[in-house]
This record gives structure tokens, C-alpha cells and sequence, in this order.
């Protein structure tokens, strides 16, 4: 109230106005004196507007930020996010760009901390207190849950959904109604046939690297009806996976989608070469099919070196290794690296 | 657009990670009420889709510096008084209704849902945005509209009364509407009269629609529209028997209600608990004389007997209601204690309304003092919470309020009273705009009279402006206390409340501030003093402006001006101080003297134009003591020789002396001899001739100065 005082000059601008109005009015007779030739007989004695003045408010009263107590409760003034108002914060604040040298502006009609969203609404006791209020809501973690590896064990499928909080007239994000699923591919029970049809059906929400099968859907309006959709697609799959067609069995050599050393010619030209090597006689289709490759020296090592050819790509180090087996399975000398 | 988007995470603000615990193959969900093996989670707390907001809306106290949060936070916008507070709220509210009737006058415009939130590319088979029914456009019933029973049954569910009469007739009345649907419609008219309610939207109408005690008069509309349908139902059922009744009780057509009651008794038509209660309120309205309206009421309870009816708590209410109608007196006091009593019996507790027809019943103006509210309050502190059942439950804290201020004026109770109504949700009972402020007002007044003053001063910090702007007789019993307080800082600030409540032109208060600064100023700090001055000070600007004003634009009620005694005060007040700005104060209001009404207080003014003299001020002295003798004062004459002796540097023996001789003509400076003319005044009490001399005089002698 004492600011209201101390700024209050009754008269002084009323006077203005008064003085004003006069020179305007002075201003408007002269003009029309010039224009107008004859002078028009007002029958209706339409009397012209006076200037409306404007009423000068006596009470506005100080800022209410004067008036608070230094220990008051905080949370009661700012309860709910806000864009900041001068007169309700007691907080000397200052913001802007300013040369160098000079202060920044103030408070008071200060777009730039109007600009900027703040967290007045979430001082440190608030969210205790918030916190406290809704404990009676919580239920207390399961004990044994206490580190990552027992969390990902006990529940190896993850949810990844967004929720979105913005400055807007609405509450809702399109955006927050997707929903992702992750698993780790190595959590699901699958055999060979079951992970190479599950990996087919995936196709590329399957990471190789991470070992993570990704699923994520925004085709529903609802973030619940995604998450339906998303549980929906990892069980079909699992289940197809497993499902054996009657077409499977045309899988033909051709194909294979990697190279398999014990279906290709590879094997069938290695087997029969040591047969003939070690002159045992010559084998049928299927004894060859069934010959285990460890009965001969440096068998597997061969084996390997030709499905990494295959299956990794020619590089320099798959083209030395298999260099490196040729040369053992058919006991030539080690290769002399050019000096 | 998102299929590749694993995570969004340079969208989200608050990506929330959360493991599911859906059921995947190998997996089980947790079995709700199972106890926790450690891993799987326990069951989950059952709460409602609001209890978090709600027990997070709890930590929220009141701040006493905010205004409601329906008003602006603005200095600029914050209302002070009540007129503002008033139109402020109605103004927005105004405004909602422009929109709504816009909206209900081109319902086409608003068929489509509007994208949320507006994005840029658009997918239109997505749209969260849910439809809201109470946003959308009310239909619109005309002459032309095609109606059907369906369109019947839309406006008695949402209660739009005057809809629902135009669907009925537009249907074809009474002979086309099936039995069920006109039993619908016979009591939604029944419960309004066929008058249309104010709606439940309009939150601030109904707060400030004054609702002073509702007439008691008979407004049943008799062969309205209600016993058109009643007429024409056959067969008459209990339900339109009942609807009918109970209608035309609580518009008060007491003795149709009684007849039409009697008539179902004899067609064996049973009556419902509700339709008894409302015929026992209207029995004041069909026997005169309290033995004869007694007999009345037994009868009627004993007949509820006899038809087997429970009562309920209704029951109780309305002969609480009806006793506390028929004026005071030991018999009636004695009647409702006995009912309660037996009430009791059953196990029927009374209610609020029943405890404010009982504080009606005992705490009559100037009747005998009877303490029954204390032991209210004690039976009402047990409950937890107070529940809303009846109209007249929004009474009871204003007039427990009055009874504590006017009755029994007791501040202890009158703070459990106040305790009760901020207890938890209990404001809602605080009724509306009227009925708060006149608590309020009972509230402050009870603690100016009978609460210590640190106490009263705590109350009032909370309660104005923000929650309560006091009218002018509580501002009178504020300025009191504060003068027997001796708070000479709060009664700088008192003016400046005046201003801000509209109250600064209302001269009874500003004369009562000035009275309470003068007894107070004496022995209150320099600086307080200082305040005081300049709120003194401003006090008589003000009132100068308003007059400029009034001189140039012609107002219904023109202010009226300070009086003499006032502006003696405001002299007294600023002669304290030694700052430039008071004394100019103090030479306005010299000035303003002479016009106004009253007679000013001479010693002050013979103090000041010592004062004055001393300070060099010499025509400031010497035109308050032409004041003083022209009013005629016997001060006028040694206030005179005192100044004289001060202004001229003599002893007041010399002044004397000299004043004996006759031609000081021209010795004298003109203030000097303004206050020789005075004296003279004073002491010959004939003014008139000296004054047109003395004013030539004066101005020869001016120029005589000047060479």
C-alpha cells in the first residue's frame, strides 16, 4: 500500500487530459474551417463525440509478491504450471541480452522470462510433498528384483511408450500412441528351423548385433490397442515359427539361405578324395552324407574355413584361412610370407 | 511416418520406459491378491481415475495474497471490491454465453472434431480428440421441428424445462404422449414449476444470483400444465399422485396439496415418505395458531404411523421447519426438543438444515440468550464430513455465524464455527457471494468486538481483501479496533484500503479514520507518522479531485466535501511533520476552511498558525486566524497575540500593547496586519467594514514594500 502512495499523484495526469482535449478539439476546428466553405445548418444538432476519458484507475494495488510472507508456503502461490508473472514472484529476477556492461532488464514486462517454461511449480519441497501424498498409492517393489540382470530374467519383454507433456491448448500427442516391443531373441525358445522361420517372418526388426527382435505399431488410434497389436505379432510369430508347412520339405541346395557344408559337393569332393587317399574304396550318396567330417585330419578346420568363404564373404582373412586349411588338409608346406 | 521410428525419442519430453508384465509365452501375469514371491509384483492399490489428482490437489493450501483463481492474477485485473469481484466473474461468464449461444444458433459448424492437436500432416483415420457432450450444440426446438419420444426423453434427462414443454406440445400434449413419458414429465414440471432452472453451467450466476430468503408466497401455477397431464393420466398412479403433491407443497398451494392428499388417501393410493414431509411444511399455511397447527402436526406424523410410512430425516427437517416458522415461545422450544428427542429414538439424526431451523427456533433477536449452539457444534465436530441433503443446509453457517456475533457474541465459538467450515471439503456449505460475505461480516465484527487484537489483526490479514472486502459498518468496527490498538501503520494503510474498496467516498468512514489517526498519532514512531501525513495529506487531494470532477461532469450523487472538523483533523495530523509536502497539505486545507461545512477545531488551528509563524509561514498563519475569528472563536484573540509575538520576535505583553494602539497602518508587513485584522475581528466581532479597509490597505501597502 505504501508504493500506492508514493506513485500516486492525483491531478497531475487528469490535467493532462484535460489540456489535451482542448488542443485536440482546437486542432479539429481549424481543419474544418479550412475545407469547408459554406457552413451546413445541423438540424439535428448531431453533436459530435467527445473524446471519451479514459477512467484512471485508483486502485491498483502493489504487487502481491510485497505483501507475502518470507515463510509462507510456496506451493500455495504456484501451484500448477504457469507462464511466469512478475507480480507473483518475489524473486529479483533478471533476463535478457544485453550490451556488454549493462544489466540485464528486470522482472516487469520482461518478454524473455515469459518465454522460457519454468519449473516454478516443482520446487524441491513440492515434490516431496506430492510425493507423500500420493505414497498411499505405491505399492513397494518386489524384493528381489534388485538389479538389471534379475529384472531382465524374470521379464525379459519390453514396453517402450511415450508419454508427451507440452505448452498446447490440448493434452494429447498423436505420437504417444505408439508402442514398441523389445525382446532378446535368445530369450525365446526356438530351435534351428523355428529361429530361421522366426528371423524370415521378423525380417529386419530383428538386430543382429544387439540381439534384440523390435517390434513397434501406430496403426490404432489408442496406445492400448498397440500394445494389443504389438503382443498379438510376437505370439503369432513365435507360433508360426514353430509350424512345419508340407512345402518346407522342397527346400532345395538352392535354397539355402547360407552355405551348409554337409549338404554342398564340398563335402562329398572331401570324403571321397580321402577315401581315395587313404584307399579305402569308393562310398555311396548317403554313407557320404552320414561320414563324419572329424575322421579326417584337419577335417573340420577345413569345414570351417570354407562355410566362413561362403557365408562371410570373400575377404583377405577368409581367403588366408582357407588357404591355411588346403595347405594342412593336403600336408603341403606352410605358405613362406613374401619377405 | 513413425513405422521406422523405434524410439521417439527426439519427440518425447518424458519418455517413460516401462517393462510390460503382459503375458507373453512362459510368462504369467501376477495374480492379483497373491502375496508377492519377491519378483512378481504385489497387487495393485484400487484407486478411482481421480484419486491422485485429487490427493495431489490436497498438498494445495490457500494463499492469502491470491485472489479466487477464477479472476486474472494481474495486479491490473485483481478485483478489490465487491462490485468489481461481482462483475468481473459475470463478465467472463458473459462471455461463455455468448459463445454457447453462438454455438447453439450454427449447430453446423460445429459437426466436425477439430484435429488434436493440430499437426501437419493430417491421418484421417486418426483423431484422439474425444467427443465431449457438454460441449457440443444443444438442439434447438421450434415449431418445425420433427420430434419424436426420444427428442421428450433428451430434455427431461438434461432438465431443459422450456424444450421439453415445446417437445410435449409438439408431440400432440396430452393425449399423444404414452403413460410412462408423461409421468417423466409430470414430475420434471412439478419439481420446477415450469420455470425454467438457471443451468448448471453458469457456476457464477448462480453464485451471485442473490438468493435472499425465498418468498413465501403461492407460487403454484393452478391449472398450469401439471394438472392438465395429472387430469388426463389414467389410471392415476402413486408416482403422479406423489410428483403432484409434492409439488404443489413446495410451491406453497398448501391447501390443493392437503386435498389432493386426502383425495389418494381415499383411493387407497399409498403415499411416499417425501410427500408427508412436504405436507408437514405446509401446515402453517392451513391452521392459524400454534396449539391448533401442533394438534396439526401430530396428527399428520400419527397418520404416517398408521399408514405404516418410515420417517426419515427429511422428516425431522420439515417439522423443525415448520415449528421454527411459527415464531418463538417456550411451547414451540419445547415441541421441537421432543421431536428431536424421539427422533433420536429411532435412530434419526438431524441435519444441518434441521440445526438451522433449531438456531432459528431458540436464537431470536432480542429474545432470552440460549447457548444450544455450543452443543451443535459438538455433535457436528464428531462427523467427518458434512454432506449436503437439503436446501437449507447452505444456511446454517451464516446463521451460526450470527448467532455467535449478535447472540450470544462469543469469539470462542465463533472460531469452531469458522474451524468447521474449513474443515476439509465443508466451504462447499458456505452457500453463495451473499450469504459468504455476510458471514463474513459477522465473523469480523464478533472478532473486532471480542477477540484480542493480535488475533483480529491475523483474521483480518487472511480475510481482506482476497477472501472478503468488508462493507462500510465492518470498516467502522476495523477503524475501532485499530484505534484502541494504537496501529498507527495499519491506519496509514486503512486509507489506501478505503480507496481501493470503493469505500474512499464515503465521508463517515474518512471522518472516523481521521479521528482514530488523531487520538493515535501521538505516540507512534517517526516514520509511521510520516506515513500517516502522507495518507492525511492524500486523503485531501483526493476529495479535491473528486470535486474538480464534479465540477466538470454532473453525477447522479455528488460527493459531498470534507468537513471542517475533518480538515482539522488532516491539519492536526500533517502539523506534526516537517516535510514540504505536508505543509502544502496544511495550506490546502486552510484554504478549503472557509467553504467548508461545520466549524473547524480552533485549538488546532491557533496551534498551527503559531506553528506556521515560527516556521516563516506567515500568510498561511495569518489566513487561519482570519478563520478562527471569522467562525467566532474566543481562541481567535490570544492565538492572534501569539502569532503576532512569534512573527514579530516580542513578547506577547508588547504584541498586547501595541494591538491597544490604533494606526499600525503600514508599520506592519500585510501577513502581520491580516492577523491584526483578525484579532480585531475576534475581539469587536464586526468584521465587514475593517475587511474591504484592510484589503486596500493591504494592497497599498504591498507596493509600498515593493519600493
Amino acid at each position: 500500500m505504501s508504493l500506492f502512495i508514493r506513485n500516486y499523484k492525483p491531478g497531475s495526469v487528469y490535467n493532462a487530459q484535460i489540456i489535451w482535449r482542448y488542443h485536440s478539439n482546437k486542432v479539429d476546428m481549424a481543419k474544418k474551417e479550412e475545407e469547408e466553405e459554406f457552413r451546413v445548418l445541423d438540424i439535428l444538432k448531431t453533436r459530435t463525440r467527445l473524446q471519451k476519458k479514459v477512467a484512471r484507475r485508483t486502485d491498483i494495488q502493489p504487487d502481491r509478491s510485497e505483501k507475502m510472507k518470507t515463510d509462507q508456503n510456496w506451493g500455495n502461490v504456484w501451484p500448477g504450471p504457469r507462464s511466469f508473472h512478475p507480480s507473483s514472484v518475489p524473486l529479483p529476477m533478471r533476463q535478457g541480452y544485453v550490451p556488454k556492461g549493462q544489466a540485464p532488464p528486470g522482472k516487469k514486462a520482461n518478454a524473455e522470462l515469459m518465454k522460457v517454461p519454468n519449473f516454478l511449480h516443482l520446487t524441491p519441497p513440492v515434490i516431496k510433498m506430492q510425493c507423500e501424498a500420493i505414497k498411499k498409492f505405491c505399492t513397494p517393489w518386489p524384493e528381489l528384483l534388485n538389479n538389471e540382470e534379475a529384472i531382465e530374467k524374470n521379464y525379459p519383454v519390453e514396453i517402450i511408450t511415450s508419454d508427451y507433456c507440452h505448452a498446447s491448448p490440448t493434452i494429447r500427442n498423436p505420437l504417444s500412441r505408439i508402442a514398441t516391443l523389445r525382446i532378446k531373441l535368445s530369450d525365446l525358445k526356438l530351435d534351428k528351423h523355428a529361429r530361421d522361420k522366426f528371423l524370415r517372418l521378423v525380417g529386419d526388426k530383428y538386430n543382429e548385433s544387439t540381439d534384440l527382435v523390435t517390434i513397434t505399431a501406430d496403426r490404432c488410434p489408442i496406445r492400448k490397442q498397440n500394445l494389443d497389436y504389438v503382443n498379438y505379432l510376437l505370439t503369432a510369430c513365435y507360433y508360426e515359427s514353430w509350424n512345419v508347412e508340407d512345402w518346407e520339405k522342397d527346400k532345395t541346395l538352392e535354397d539355402m539361405e547360407y552355405y551348409d557344408f554337409d549338404q554342398n559337393p564340398s563335402k562329398a569332393n572331401l570324403v571321397s578324395w580321402f577315401m581315395r587317399v587313404s584307399k579305402k574304396g569308393d562310398l555311396s550318396d548317403e554313407e557320404i552324407k552320414v561320414f563324419d567330417i572329424n575322421n579326417i585330419p584337419h577335417g573340420p578346420e577345413y569345414k570351417k574355413a570354407v562355410s566362413d568363404l561362403f557365408n562371410n564373404s570373400e575377404s583377405d582373412q577368409t581367403l588366408q584361412d582357407y588357404d591355411a586349411a588346403v595347405r594342412k588338409l593336403l600336408g603341403l608346406p606352410e605358405k613362406k610370407v613374401a619377405q | 511416418m513413425y513405422t521406422n521410428l523405434a524410439i521417439p525419442r527426439q519427440w518425447s519430453r518424458l519418455a517413460c520406459f516401462c517393462r510390460s508384465l503382459t503375458s507373453v509365452e512362459g510368462q504369467k501375469l501376477p495374480q492379483a491378491g497373491k502375496s508377492s514371491d519377491g519378483i512378481s509384483p504385489p497387487p495393485r492399490i484400487p484407486r478411482g481415475p481421480t484419486d491422485i489428482l485429487q490427493a495431489l490437489a490436497a498438498t494445495v493450501g490457500t494463499d492469502p495474497t491470491a485472489a479466487h483463481y477464477k479472476y486474472h492474477d494481474d495486479p491490473y485485473l485483481i478485483p478489490l471490491s465487491n462490485f468489481r469481484k461481482r462483475s468481473y466473474a459475470l463478465s467472463a461468464e458473459a462471455g461463455k454465453k455468448a459463445a454457447a449461444w453462438v454455438r447453439d444458433q450454427h449447430p453446423e459448424l460445429f459437426t466436425t472434431r477439430e484435429w488434436d492437436p493440430p499437426m501437419k500432416m493430417k491421418t484421417p483415420y486418426f483423431n484422439a480428440d474425444p467427443h465431449i457432450e457438454a460441449f457440443a450444440p444443444k438442439p434447438i426446438y421450434n415449431d418445425e421441428t420433427k420430434v419424436t419420444e426420444e427428442d421428450l426423453v433428451y430434455t427431461i434427462k438434461n432438465a431443459l424445462l422450456e424444450d421439453a414443454v415445446k417437445v410435449f406440445e409438439l408431440l400432440g400434449g396430452v393425449d399423444n404422449v404414452n403413460e410412462e413419458l408423461k409421468l417423466y414429465f409430470l414430475q420434471l414440471i412439478c419439481f420446477y414449476n415450469e420455470k425454467e432452472p438457471v443451468s448448471n453451467e453458469w457456476i457464477e450466476e448462480r453464485w451471485f444470483s442473490t438468493a435472499t430468503k425465498e418468498r413465501q408466497a403461492t407460487t403454484w401455477k393452478l391449472g398450469g400444465l401439471a394438472d392438465k397431464i395429472f387430469t388426463s393420466m389414467d389410471p392415476k398412479t402413486p408416482e403422479a399422485y406423489c410428483s403432484l403433491i409434492k409439488g404443489m407443497a413446495k410451491y406453497y398451494q398448501a391447501e390443493r396439496a392437503y386435498a389432493l392428499s386426502r383425495e389418494a388417501l381415499e383411493n387407497n393410493v399409498p403415499l411416499s415418505t417425501d410427500v408427508y414431509n412436504s405436507l408437514l411444511v405446509c401446515i402453517g399455511f392451513l391452521k392459524e395458531g400454534v396449539t391448533l397447527r401442533i394438534e396439526a402436526l401430530l396428527e399428520l406424523l400419527n397418520e404416517m404411523n398408521q399408514q405404516g410410512i418410515t420417517p426419515n430425516t427429511g422428516t425431522l427437517t420439515s417439522c423443525l421447519r415448520s415449528l421454527s416458522a411459527w415464531g418463538g415461545g417456550k411451547t414451540l422450544q419445547n415441541m421441537a426438543l421432543q421431536i428431536i428427542a424421539e427422533f433420536k429414538n429411532i435412530g434419526i439424526e438431524p441435519n444441518l438444515s434441521a440445526y438451522y431451523y433449531l438456531l432459528c427456533l431458540f436464537c431470536k433477536e432480542r429474545g432470552p440468550r440460549i447457548d444450544i449452539l455450543s452443543g451443535i457444534l459438538t455433535e457436528l465436530e464428531k462427523k467427518d464430513t458434512l454432506e449436503p441433503e437439503d436446501v437449507a443446509d447452505t444456511s446454517f453457517f451464516i446463521t451460526a455465524m450470527s448467532v455467535c456475533s449478535e447472540h450470544l457474541q462469543d469469539m470462542n465459538l465463533a472460531e469452531r464455527v469458522h474451524k468447521l467450515l474449513m474443515k476439509g471439503d465443508n466451504y462447499k456449505l458456505v452457500g453463495d457471494a451473499y450469504k459468504e460475505s455476510i458471514y463474513y461480516r459477522h465473523l469480523v465484527t464478533v472478532a473486532c468486538r471480542h477477540a484480542p487484537f493480535e488475533r483480529t489483526m491475523e483474521l483480518l490479514d487472511t480475510l481482506i481483501p482476497n477472501i472478503y472486502v468488508p462493507e462500510p459498518t465492518v470498516m467502522e468496527e476495523i477503524i475501532k479496533v485499530l484505534e484502541l490498538g494504537g496501529a498507527g501503520e495499519r491506519l496509514s494503510e486503512t486509507w489506501s484500503q478505503l480507496v481501493v474498496f470503493g469505500h474512499a467516498r464515503r465521508l463517515r468512514l474518512v471522518e472516523r479514520l481521521l479521528d482514530a489517526m488523531c487520538a493515535c498519532i501521538s505516540y507512534q514512531d517517526e516514520e509511521v507518522k510520516s506515513k500517516i501525513r502522507k495518507s492525511a495529506a492524500d486523503m485531501l487531494k483526493f476529495y479535491q479531485m473528486v470535486e474538480e470532477r464534479n465540477e466538470n461532469v454532473t453525477t447522479r450523487t455528488p460527493v459531498q466535501k470534507l468537513s471542517a472538523v475533518a480538515l482539522s483533523n488532516i491539519i492536526d495530523l500533517c502539523s506534526t511533520g516537517e516535510e514540504p509536502e505536508s505543509w502544502e497539505a496544511i495550506q490546502l486545507a486552510v484554504n478549503e476552511l472557509g467553504s467548508a461545512s461545520g466549524a473547524g477545531r480552533a485549538d488546532v488551528i491557533s496551534t498551527v498558525a503559531t506553528t506556521a509563524a515560527k516556521k516563516g509561514q506567515h500568510a498561511l498563519a495569518a489566513s487561519a486566524l482570519t478563520y478562527l475569528a471569522e467562525c467566532g472563536f474566543p481562541e481567535a484573540m490570544s492565538a492572534s497575540v501569539d502569532t503576532l509575538s512569534v512573527m514579530l520576535n516580542r513578547s506577547t505583553e508588547e504584541v498586547e500593547t501595541m494591538l491597544q494602539g490604533t494606526d499600525l497602518q503600514g508599520k506592519l508587513q500585510e501577513s502581520a496586519m491580516a492577523v491584526v485584522q483578525a484579532y480585531r475581528m475576534a475581539k469587536t466581532g464586526e468584521p465587514l467594514r475593517e475587511r474591504d479597509s484592510s484589503e486596500s490597505s493591504s494592497d497599498s501597502e504591498s507596493s509600498s514594500d515593493e519600493e
